[in-house]
C-alpha cells in the first residue's frame, strides 16, 4: 500500500512540474497523433494490397497497433524514466542521496520519475484497441481479455526487469548512457506480429530484447491466438526475471557500495 | 559611419584604444507572465513587455597591455558587456570598438585576434584528450606548426598542463580542465582576452594558480586582458586598475588602491548577546538587529578594540569579525556616489 | 583553401577518437539503423508472397532489393545534425562556435562525412548479407549505375543543406524535438522509407513530388533498381540540383536571420 503511495507522490510532483509549462501539452498531443497517423495510413497502404498479413487480419493488426501505443506509453511513464534517470545518478553521483533514504533503494530508483506525457499514448492506445475490439466483436471474450490483462501485467514485469538490468550494467560500466536506446530501436519492430519475422529475428526479439513479449504476445491473446504453453512461459519469464534482476541489482548495489569512497 | 581603424604606426598603436566602449547600452525585451488563471487568460490577449536594460550607458577605454578588472555582484551586466564586446550580442545603443573592429560585425580577422574563456563552460571536446581540441583550433585559427608547438610548450609549462594533455576532458577534475580551457583559448595568441569569472567554482589553491597564469601570461606577452569576477581576491591579485558595474552602470573606474581603501574601511561584527535588550550604538553602526543578534559596522582600525569591550561588557553567546560582503559594500559605493 | 583541407583533416582525426569511445553505442545505433529498412523489407515481403509473387510491379526479391539499397542510401545520407544543434543550444555552446572565424558548418560536414568513412564500408557489408538471405534482385543497367553516383552526391547535399537549415530553428524555439520528430515521421514516409513511392495512392505521390524528401532518399534508390527511364532519371538529377540551389539560399537566409537572433537576445 505504502509503495502505491509513495508512487501517487512521484505521480504529483511530476503532474506539478510539467502544468507549468502548458504548451507541452498540446505539443505532445500533436506529435503522439502524428505517430499515429503515420502507423494507420501505413497499415491502410499495407491492406490496400493484401487481406491478410501472415495470417492476421487488418482489425487484429490495428490490435496490436493499439497494444504497441498502449504499453510503448506505460515503459515510457514509468519504466524508462526512472531507470534513465538511475544511469545518470550513478554518473553523477547523485545515487548516494537516493542509497541514504529509508525506502528500498531499488524502488525508489524505479519510480522516481514519471514522464507524465506519456498518459496521451496510453490513451490513444486504449483508443485504438477499444476501436479494433468492437471491430473484432464476437471474437473477444471474457476469456480472451483475462488472458490479455495478465499478459500485459507479465509484458510489463518483463520489459521492467529487462530495462532492470541494462541499468544496473552502470554499476560496472559507467558509460551506458544510452544503452537503455536499444530497446528502442527493437521495438519498432513489435509494430508487427513476430510470426512474420525470419527465426533468427524472431528469436532475438523473444529471448534477447523481449519485445515480443511487450506487444505480439498481448496482442495473440486478444485475438485467439494465445497457446497455453506461451502464457505459462510467459508468466514463468516473467517470474524469472523478476527474480534474477532483482538478485543482479543487489550484486550490483554491493558492488558500488564496496568500491565508493 | 563606423570605419574600421588600423593601427598602422608604433605612435598611433600606442595612442589608440584596444577597447574602446563608450554610452554602451543593452536593452533586453522581455514579455511578463503573471501567475493565475486570469492573468493567464489576459495575458493571451495582450503580453506586458518589459525593458530591461542589462547594461545602461557605460564608457571605458582600455589600453594596450592593460588588465583590468571588471567587478560586479551577479547580473549586474558582466557577462552582457563581455558578449558585446566578444561580438556575441548586438548592443542596443552606443559606441564599442575593439582593436578598432566593431565587434558584432564578426570579421574574420577580428575573430582571430580575440578569445572568450567563459568559468564552468566547455569549449573542449568532452570525451577525447584535450590535445585533439588544441589541434582542432590550430586548424581553425591557421596557426603555423611552429609557432602552435613553441606556444603550446609555453602553455604547458605555465599552466602544468603536462600529464593533462591525454587525459579525456571528462576525466579531469574541474580545475584541471579549467587550466586546459585556457590553454586551449590561448593557442592563436591573441591580443585581447576575455576572462568570464575564470576562477569560479575552483578551490582555492587552483584559484591561486590560475590568476597567477594570467598575471605572468599578461606581462610576457602583453595582451590585453579584461577579467569579470565577483571574487574580490580575482581582482586584487591581478588588476591595478578595476571597474565596477552595478545594476547595469558603472559605480567606479580607478586604482584598485583607491577602491580598497573605500572598500574594506570598515568591518563587519556579527555578535549573539545573551541579554537582548543591550544598546550597542555606542560601540558602531548597528546595521540590524535580530533576536539578540546585532550586526556592526565599525571601522577597521577600532575592530580590534570594540571586540574587546564587547567581550568584556556583555554576555557575548557568539562573535563573528568578518569583510562586508562585496554585494553590500557595492550597495554602499553606489550610495556614496549618489548623495 | 588549404587551410580548410587542414580543418577537415583535424575534424576527421577528433570524429575518430570519437566514435572510438562511443563505439558501443555506435554499434546499437547501426542495428537500429539496419532494422528499420529490414523491418519493412520483411513485412511487404509478407505481403508481395501471399499476393502471388508480387504486389504493385514489385516482385518479392524487387522489395529485398529496394529496401537493402534504401539502407545504404539512407545512411550515406543521414545527418543527425538537428539533434546536435538542440543540445548546443541547451548547453551553450553555440556561443563557442560564434566566436571562431570560421562557418560552424565545416566541422559538422567534416564530422560527418568523416563517421561515414568508417560506418558506409561496415553498412555495404551488411547488406551484402541481407541480400544474400533475402535473395534480392537487382541488375541495374550501366547508366543507371553511372548516374546512381551523382544522385547519390546530389541526394547528400540537399539533405545536408535542408536538415542544417531546419537545425537552426534552435535559434527561435525550445521545441525542436518536437519538430525533429515530426520531420522524421513525414520523411518516413514520404521519401520511400516505409513503402517505394509508387505503391502509395496518387495524390500521396503527387504531394511527395513537391517535397524534397524524394530527392533525399527515394529518388537514388528507384534509379539505381532500374525502376526509372533515362529521360526520368536526367529529369530527377535536374530536380535535385534546384533542390540544392534551394537549400543553399535558404541557408544563408535562415544563418544570418539566427544569428541576428541571437545576437539579440544572447545567451
Amino acid at each position: 500500500m505504502k509503495y502505491l503511495r509513495l508512487l501517487a507522490a512521484f505521480f504529483r510532483v511530476s503532474i506539478m512540474g510539467e502544468l507549468a509549462y502548458r504548451a507541452n501539452f498540446f505539443w505532445q498531443l500533436f506529435q503522439s497523433l502524428l505517430s499515429l497517423a503515420i502507423s494507420l495510413v501505413g497499415l491502410g497502404i499495407i491492406f490496400s494490397y493484401t487481406d491478410t498479413l501472415g495470417g492476421w487480419r487488418p482489425d487484429e493488426i490495428l490490435a496490436l497497433v493499439g497494444v504497441y501505443f498502449l504499453v510503448g506509453g506505460i515503459i515510457g511513464l514509468v519504466i524508462q524514466p526512472g531507470m534513465e534517470q538511475f544511469i545518470d545518478s550513478v554518473r553523477d553521483g547523485t545515487l548516494d542521496f537516493t542509497l541514504t533514504k529509508p525506502e528500498d533503494a531499488q524502488l525508489i530508483v524505479s519510480i522516481q520519475r514519471v514522464e507524465i506525457w506519456e498518459l496521451i499514448n496510453i490513451g490513444l492506445g486504449l483508443g485504438v484497441l477499444v476501436f479494433a475490439l468492437i471491430r473484432l466483436g464476437e471474437n473477444v471474450g471474457v476469456l480472451e481479455a483475462g488472458m490479455f490483462i495478465l499478459m500485459l501485467i507479465a509484458g510489463a514485469l518483463i520489459i521492467y526487469s529487462f530495462f532492470l538490468i541494462l541499468a544496473t550494467l552502470s554499476f560496472w560500466f559507467v558509460r551506458v548512457e544510452n544503452i537503455l536506446v536499444i530497446f528502442q530501436s527493437m521495438y519498432e519492430a513489435g509494430r508487427w506480429p513476430v510470426s512474420l519475422y525470419p527465426g533468427w529475428l524472431r528469436y532475438g526479439l523473444t529471448f534477447i530484447i523481449p519485445v515480443a513479449f511487450a506487444t505480439t504476445v498481448p496482442a495473440e491473446a486478444l485475438t485467439g491466438r494465445l497457446t497455453w504453453e506461451i502464457l505459462l512461459g510467459a508468466v514463468a519469464i516473467a517470474a524469472v526475471m523478476l527474480i534474477v534482476s532483482r538478485l543482479f541489482w543487489r550484486v550490483g548495489l554491493r558492488h558500488y557500495s564496496g568500491t565508493s569512497a | 559611419m563606423e570605419t574600421r581603424k588600423r593601427a598602422v604606426d608604433g605612435k598611433q598603436k600606442a595612442t589608440s584604444p584596444a577597447i574602446h566602449i563608450k554610452d554602451l547600452r543593452k536593452v533586453y525585451i522581455v514579455s511578463r507572465q503573471e501567475a493565475g488563471t486570469r492573468a493567464a487568460l489576459q495575458g493571451l490577449v495582450q503580453r506586458r513587455r518589459l525593458e530591461i536594460p542589462a547594461v545602461d550607458g557605460i564608457s571605458f577605454d582600455l589600453a594596450p597591455g592593460e588588465i583590468v578588472g571588471f567587478l560586479g555582484p551577479n547580473g549586474a551586466g558582466k557577462t552582457t558587456t563581455l558578449k558585446m564586446l566578444s561580438g556575441l550580442l548586438h548592443p542596443t545603443a552606443g559606441e564599442v570598438t575593439v582593436l578598432g573592429y566593431i565587434p558584432w560585425k564578426r570579421e574574420r580577422a577580428f575573430l582571430r585576434q580575440i578569445t572568450l574563456v567563459m568559468g564552468q563552460r566547455n569549449q573542449l571536446v568532452w570525451d577525447i584528450p584535450a590535445l585533439h581540441s588544441f589541434e582542432l583550433n590550430r586548424a581553425i585559427y591557421r596557426i603555423p606548426q611552429e609557432d602552435y608547438r613553441r606556444i603550446l610548450d609555453e602553455l604547458t609549462e605555465l599552466l602544468e598542463l603536462g600529464p593533462l594533455l591525454n587525459k579525456p576532458v571528462r576525466n579531469l577534475s574541474l580545475g584541471e580542465r579549467m587550466k586546459c580551457e585556457i590553454a586551449a583559448a590561448l593557442l592563436h595568441r591573441p591580443s585581447v582576452v576575455f576572462l568570464d569569472e575564470p576562477t569560479i567554482g575552483l578551490d582555492v589553491t587552483m584559484q591561486r594558480r590560475i590568476r597567477a597564469f594570467i598575471s605572468e601570461y599578461n606581462r610576457r606577452f602583453g595582451a590585453t586582458v579584461l577579467l569579470t569576477s565577483h571574487y574580490m581576491a580575482d581582482v586584487e591579485a591581478l588588476c591595478r586598475r578595476v571597474v565596477v558595474i552595478h545594476h547595469g552602470r558603472l559605480l567606479f573606474d580607478g586604482d584598485l588602491s583607491r577602491l580598497v581603501q573605500k572598500f574594506t574601511a570598515h568591518k563587519t561584527i556579527i555578535v549573539q548577546l545573551g541579554d537582548s535588550r543591550a544598546d550597542l550604538r555606542s560601540y558602531g553602526e548597528v546595521v540590524s538587529y535580530a533576536d539578540g543578534r546585532f550586526t556592526l559596522r565599525v571601522p577597521k582600525a577600532k575592530t580590534a578594540r570594540v571586540t574587546e569591550r564587547l567581550l568584556a561588557d556583555l554576555p557575548v553567546i557568539d562573535l563573528l569579525v568578518e569583510d562586508p560582503p562585496i554585494e553590500e559594500v557595492i550597495e554602499r559605493v553606489f550610495a556614496q556616489e549618489n548623495p | 583553401m588549404k587551410a580548410l583541407a587542414e580543418l577537415y583533416a583535424q575534424q576527421f582525426k577528433t570524429t575518430l577518437a570519437m566514435m572510438f569511445q562511443y563505439r558501443a553505442s555506435l554499434v546499437i545505433w547501426m542495428i537500429g539503423q539496419v532494422l528499420e529498412p529490414l523491418v519493412y523489407l520483411i513485412v511487404w515481403s509478407v505481403v508481395s508472397v501471399s499476393s502471388g509473387g508480387s504486389v504493385g510491379g514489385y516482385t518479392t526479391g524487387d522489395f529485398a532489393a529496394y529496401f537493402i539499397v534504401l539502407m545504404l542510401v539512407n545512411q550515406f545520407t543521414y545527418t543527425w545534425i538537428m539533434h546536435e544543434f538542440e543540445y548546443r543550444v541547451r548547453e551553450g555552446n553555440l556561443s563557442f562556435a560564434l566566436l571562431k572565424p570560421v562557418h560552424p558548418i565545416h566541422s559538422d560536414i567534416a564530422d560527418n562525412v568523416s563517421s561515414k568513412l568508417i560506418t558506409l564500408p561496415i553498412m555495404i557489408l551488411i547488406a551484402a548479407g541481407l541480400a544474400l538471405a533475402f535473395h534480392a534482385s537487382l541488375s541495374p543497367t550501366l547508366w543507371a549505375v553511372a548516374l546512381f553516383i551523382p544522385a547519390l552526391l546530389l541526394a547528400f547535399i540537399v539533405r545536408f543543406l535542408l536538415e542544417w537549415t531546419l537545425a537552426l530553428a534552435a535559434f527561435w524555439t525550445t521545441r525542436v524535438s518536437a519538430i525533429n520528430q515530426s520531420y522524421f515521421l513525414l520523411m518516413l514516409f514520404l521519401s520511400g522509407q516505409m513503402a517505394p513511392l509508387t505503391l502509395l495512392p496518387y495524390p500521396v505521390q503527387v504531394v511527395a513530388g513537391t517535397l524534397p524528401f524524394r530527392w533525399m532518399i527515394g529518388f537514388p534508390v528507384e534509379l539505381l533498381l532500374g525502376r526509372l527511364s533515362l529521360a526520368e532519371a536526367l529529369q530527377g538529377l535536374g530536380i535535385q540540383a534546384v533542390w540544392v540551389l534551394a537549400g543553399f539560399v535558404l541557408l544563408r537566409i535562415v544563418w544570418r536571420a539566427g544569428v541576428k537572433v541571437y545576437s539579440a537576445v544572447g545567451a
